[in-house]
């Protein structure tokens, strides 16, 4: 009986999973096809990476979109995290407002945040391209930085400020030795999470580049409308397993990183 | 790490007329007191009664409302906390997570810039004095919490304060281990020759460890002496109540050495009162016993009895219908008639708002006569 159910989650869960990977797994096997489109898969070939390789136009989007993911996220860390300290010192009635501001940033639809700042920049003469994506990309990814911070922060015992100070530390010191390294943690989870929001993002981004400058989610938009190109399979392919990656690394990182977890051999004594 | 260092006999702390509230919400009002060098000196309060805002005003944690604190005889006021000369133990610990036991109890020193192989000396002594030998490359998670407590201690002796602050520092801990402890800070103390200030409120816990107790409630010390002195002579009925168990009487002080408790006149110990003055009497549990109804002072019939280990405590409800406390290590039958017997010397006669000056005067005043 017991087997008979495991076997029916076993069976729902491969479902689920086939179901999620599915469409993946038929882009990435068609950027290998020596075809042209997705039709019908023609025998292996990597004509559609050396494609991608040779695209120049498309090579700087990557690095474009990979280096406003990596200062956005950087920035709306550093940002995001001082953010999280001053809510958490803040007084009663300012720190549930601040926090209900930061939330409203979460769930606001990406096409609102979008436009607004189409409207924001255009009013102050910003000119569209790199710099109006890189303050967009900060202003949605600080939201994320505080609320994977501040439940760290929440953590730490309200007297572990005051045992810095006790123990001479100057206000600069307690901050930097020891509350940043306590929530560090949290300040990493911030980072990767903002950084794969931007990665990502293609709703706040396609109102904002202007005509010099792209993103990939927004570039492979616009060759998507002009008809499938498998170039575009071969780069997505490329990102996945980028990203496979870094999720493989963050897993690494926090379980291994942090030197608490090292196995300790408890001594015969008072340790219960 | 403090020897050769003999404690004197001076004042290393002095509050004058400090009061402190926070907003509309007064905390302490107008205390005075001075703290001697080298003493254990305990903070005893219910909670709420202020007595953790003295020590975070000694801390520097706060600053007080009104009035001067002086450490060392000088004005410490506006000192910072990270400068000065005392440390503390927290009632959480507040040990640094992402740091080792090691580490923890070098912080302060790394912090005052001592040479790296000074430190690992004197970390090494401190987790020495607190029986962590080998434990410095332990994380915080690794360690129980009675070791933990231990990493707290020895991080604020490591970096050789004048004055250590202990906050509810025992109450995390399960009643053996909480013993324990007692004994081992109370040696700690005499070992280091510095000043321990323990705040608690936990009574047993004060009378046990303490050279000097000071009774905190309502934001006010309400009275400060050796455990015994407290113990024996109460000052008013908030500190005999706190402190240990007692039966608690109204009565009338007919004259000199004698009061009427219970419509009975019994000669007692105290004097300096107005004739006919109306005062409260205490007496403690232990010091009355149960014995027959013709040697009894007082005739009564036991309503409970409950075995306590020790001990029995007893409840003897008297002809006048007054419950009277009795701890005897005696077996008494419930429901028997019995007489209750105690001598002058356990009656300790208290007038209504009397103050600690006053009380100590006429203490003094009547005291060399005996």
């Amino acid at each position: 009986m017991k087997k008979h159910h495991w076997s029916w989650s076993a069976i729902y869960l491969t479902f689920v999973f086939i179901i999620l990977y599915a469409p993946i797994v038929y882009l990435v096997v068609f950027s290998f096809s020596s075809g042209k489109t997705m039709e019908r898969y023609r025998g292996f070939s990597l004509q559609h990476y050396a494609d991608l390789f040779a695209d120049s136009r498309m090579i700087t989007i990557v690095i474009n979109t990979l280096l406003v993911a990596f200062l956005a996220s950087l920035l709306a860390t550093i940002i995001g995290t001082l953010g999280a300290l001053a809510i958490k010192d803040a007084r009663r009635p300012w720190k549930n407002s601040l926090l209900s501001l930061n939330n409203v940033l979460m769930v606001s639809p990406d096409v609102i945040i979008g436009a607004s700042f189409l409207i924001f920049f255009t009013m102050l003469g910003v000119r569209l391209g790199f710099v109006s994506v890189l303050l967009s990309h900060v202003a949605f990814c600080i939201p994320i930085v505080v609320l994977m911070v501040l439940p760290k922060l929440n953590e730490l015992s309200p007297t572990l400020v005051d045992a810095a100070y006790d123990l001479g530390a100057t206000r600069w010191q307690a901050l930097t030795r020891v509350i940043l390294p306590a929530i560090a943690p949290g300040i990493l989870a911030g980072y990767f999470m903002a950084f794969t929001y931007s990665l990502d993002d293609f709703a706040v981004t396609f109102f904002v580049t202007g005509n010099g400058f792209s993103t990939l989610s927004v570039e492979i938009y616009s060759r998507a409308r002009q008809g499938i190109d498998l170039e575009i399979n071969a780069l997505s392919t490329l990102m996945f397993i980028a990203s496979l990656l870094l999720v493989i690394g963050y897993y690494i990182i926090s379980k291994h990183g942090g030197r608490r977890h090292r196995i300790v051999v408890v001594r015969e004594g008072d340790a219960q | 790490m403090m020897i050769g260092e003999t404690p004197m006999a001076k004042n290393i702390m002095e509050f004058h007329h400090v009061s402190k509230s926070y907003d509309d919400n007064v905390v302490l009002r107008d205390i005075s007191f001075t703290i001697e060098a080298g003493k254990f000196y305990t903070l005893l309060g219910p909670s709420g009664s202020g007595k953790t805002t003295i020590l975070r005003l000694i801390a520097g944690f706060d600053q007080a409302t009104e009035g001067d604190i002086y450490f060392d005889g000088n004005r410490i006021n506006d000192v910072p906390a990270n400068r000065r000369q005392v440390n503390t133990v927290f009632q959480d610990y507040a040990l640094f997570p992402h740091m080792n036991v090691a580490e923890n109890v070098a912080f302060g020193l790394q912090i005052k810039g001592v040479a790296k192989k000074q430190i690992d000396q004197r970390v090494k002594n401190a987790l020495h004095l607190v029986q962590l030998d080998g434990y410095g490359d332990r994380e915080i998670t690794a360690m129980s919490g009675g070791q933990r407590q231990r990493v707290a201690i020895a991080r604020a002796i490591a970096n050789e304060p004048k004055v250590l602050l202990l906050d509810e520092a025992l109450s995390a801990l399960d009643h053996k281990l909480r013993v324990q402890m007692q004994t081992e800070l109370r040696q700690l103390q005499r070992q280091l020759g510095i000043t321990f200030i323990f705040v608690t409120h936990d009574q047993e816990e004060a009378l046990a460890m303490s050279d000097q107790i000071m009774i905190i409630n309502d934001g006010k010390i309400q009275q400060s002496g050796t455990p015994v002195d407290i113990y024996d002579e109460p000052l008013n009925h908030f500190v005999a109540d706190f402190i240990g168990e007692s039966n608690i009487i109204p009565g009338v002080m007919k004259e000199d050495y004698l009061v009427a408790i219970n419509g009975q006149d019994f000669e007692c110990v105290d004097a300096g009162m107005r004739p006919d003055e109306k005062v409260e009497v205490v007496i403690r549990p232990e010091d009355l016993d149960i014995t027959t109804v013709e040697k009894g002072k007082l005739i009564g019939t036991v309503a409970t009895q409950l075995f306590r280990g020790v001990d029995y405590q007893i409840t003897v409800i008297d002809q006048r219908n007054h419950q009277w406390k009795i701890n005897s290590i005696h077996k008494t039958q419930v429901g028997a008639q019995v007489g209750i017997s105690f001598d002058p010397e356990d009656i300790h006669v208290m007038r209504y708002n009397e103050s600690e000056e006053d009380f100590d005067a006429r203490l003094d005043g009547y005291e060399e006569e005996d």
